[in-house]
């Protein structure tokens, strides 16, 4: 129960940051959020 | 669209096709290694034939099923009971691809934890295959974690606790199958799978099990078979055999207040005779340098060898290395010289098993010498 309380925290924190990332407008920060986005995505489909 | 909208594209662009990228290399670890056993097999089943409620789980395995049709002793050997310690694997591997029964039966499960050989530790910078020179090619292997995946048994818990002796572990050991024991068929992940193995031992009414493993350098129960103490004589008169070849192995007695580990629950559990035996890996040592494929295979670490000559800390290593051929080796020769043990004690129900290779023989041409 636990694990899936924790893919959608994840999935949650994940759409948060895809939309910052077209709300911003520094290209900097925007890549600091798409390396953020890698590791929620490999855990959200249960890759890594 | 405004300028930045173009350049969050184009880096949503680069964060999946990395991410891609990372997926091949991490969902290759899913493609289970290929095994070619020896005509003498009789039969091939899953652990989850003992305990239906892992079938089909990442925690099912492959069992190998070598029956001599006449009666004696039944044996298992497990190896990959940890997946980073290969060691235990190919000796398994070895078994499965060359032994031959002439009495008795031999049950082999190579990768015990079948999910631990699905990810690598995390922070530790392994490689996540090994590829070994065979008489057929070139044949690779997976090299995996300590205990399962996370993402078959998530969150570990702040402490594990032990079912059912209650004792308290760090939360990590509650994906550590060697820490699962006797498992609970409502329990965890792990601990049903050490449930369904604890099944096997009973359903097969086994006489003697093996459990091998391998550990870092530095690490007190090194080249050593430790054992319940009811295998106390048998393991006794094994390492004094053992001695005879120059092999030298210590004699450990499983800790009466340890739980979960194979050499204890196993035999408070069943009638089994159980042996865990281990290795020195460096490459799973705290001192170790480079870490990759070749320190798996040749074993074989300038730091490592610094510190032995050195002399200031306790660690059991080679000056020439640890190779696979090595540790497989002493695998190999101490299950043959455990079994042989076993026999002189219990004459009324043997086992026999033939065609596995000896001790310098592995060493001398390698362990891909006797796989396919």
């Amino acid at each position: 129960m636990l694990f899936y309380l924790y893919i959608i925290i994840a999935a949650v924190i994940a759409a948060i940051v895809l939309t910052e990332l077209f709300r911003e407008k520094s290209w900097r920060h925007q890549l600091a959020m798409v390396i953020i986005l890698i590791p929620l995505l490999l855990r959200i489909f249960h890759i890594k | 669209m405004q300028r930045h909208h173009y350049t969050a594209m184009l880096f949503l662009f680069f964060a999946l096709v990395f991410s891609a990228i990372a997926s091949k290399d991490f969902l290759s670890m899913y493609q289970p290694d290929v095994l070619y056993p020896s005509p003498s097999l009789t039969k091939q089943g899953m652990l989850s034939d003992y305990f239906a409620a892992i079938k089909g789980t990442s925690g099912d395995t492959p069992v190998y099923y070598f029956d001599s049709g006449n009666p004696g002793a039944t044996i298992l050997l497990l190896g990959g009971t940890h997946p980073n310690e290969s060691a235990g694997f190919m000796a398994a591997a070895v078994l499965v691809e060359n032994a031959r029964m002439t009495k008795g039966r031999l049950i082999v499960i190579p990768q015990a934890c079948a999910s631990g050989f699905t990810a690598t530790d995390p922070l530790e910078g392994c490689p996540t295959h090994f590829t070994i020179s065979t008489k057929s090619g070139n044949r690779t292997f997976r090299f995996g974690s300590r205990g399962g995946n996370p993402l078959h048994q998530w969150p570990d818990p702040l402490v594990y606790r032990h079912f059912p002796s209650g004792q308290q572990l760090s939360g990590m050991e509650s994906r550590n199958l060697n820490r699962s024991y006797p498992g609970k068929a409502d329990g965890s992940f792990m601990e049903r799978n050490g449930y369904a193995f604890l099944q096997l031992i009973k359903k097969e009414k086994v006489s003697i099990a093996f459990d091998l493993h391998e550990a870092a350098p530095e690490v007190m129960i090194i080249n050593a078979i430790i054992t319940h103490e009811k295998g106390n004589e048998i393991a006794a008169n094994a390492v004094l055999n053992l001695e005879f070849e120059d092999l030298k192995y210590s004699l450990e007695i499983s800790p009466k207040n340890f739980h979960g580990l194979s050499h204890r629950e196993w035999g408070d559990s069943t009638d089994v005779y159980p042996f865990l035996m281990e290795t020195s890996n460096p490459i799973q040592g705290r001192l170790r340098g480079v870490t990759n494929e070749h320190l798996i295979l040749a074993g074989n670490d300038s730091f490592y060898k610094t510190a032995a000559q050195l002399g200031n800390v306790r660690i059991t290593y080679e000056l020439n290395g640890e190779p696979l051929s090595l540790r497989v080796a002493r695998h190999v020769q101490g299950f043959r010289t455990l079994v042989n043990a076993y026999n002189e004690q219990h004459p009324e129900n043997t086992a026999t098993v033939e065609n596995i290779p000896e001790y310098q023989a592995v060493l001398d041409r390698g362990v891909g010498n006797f796989l396919k």
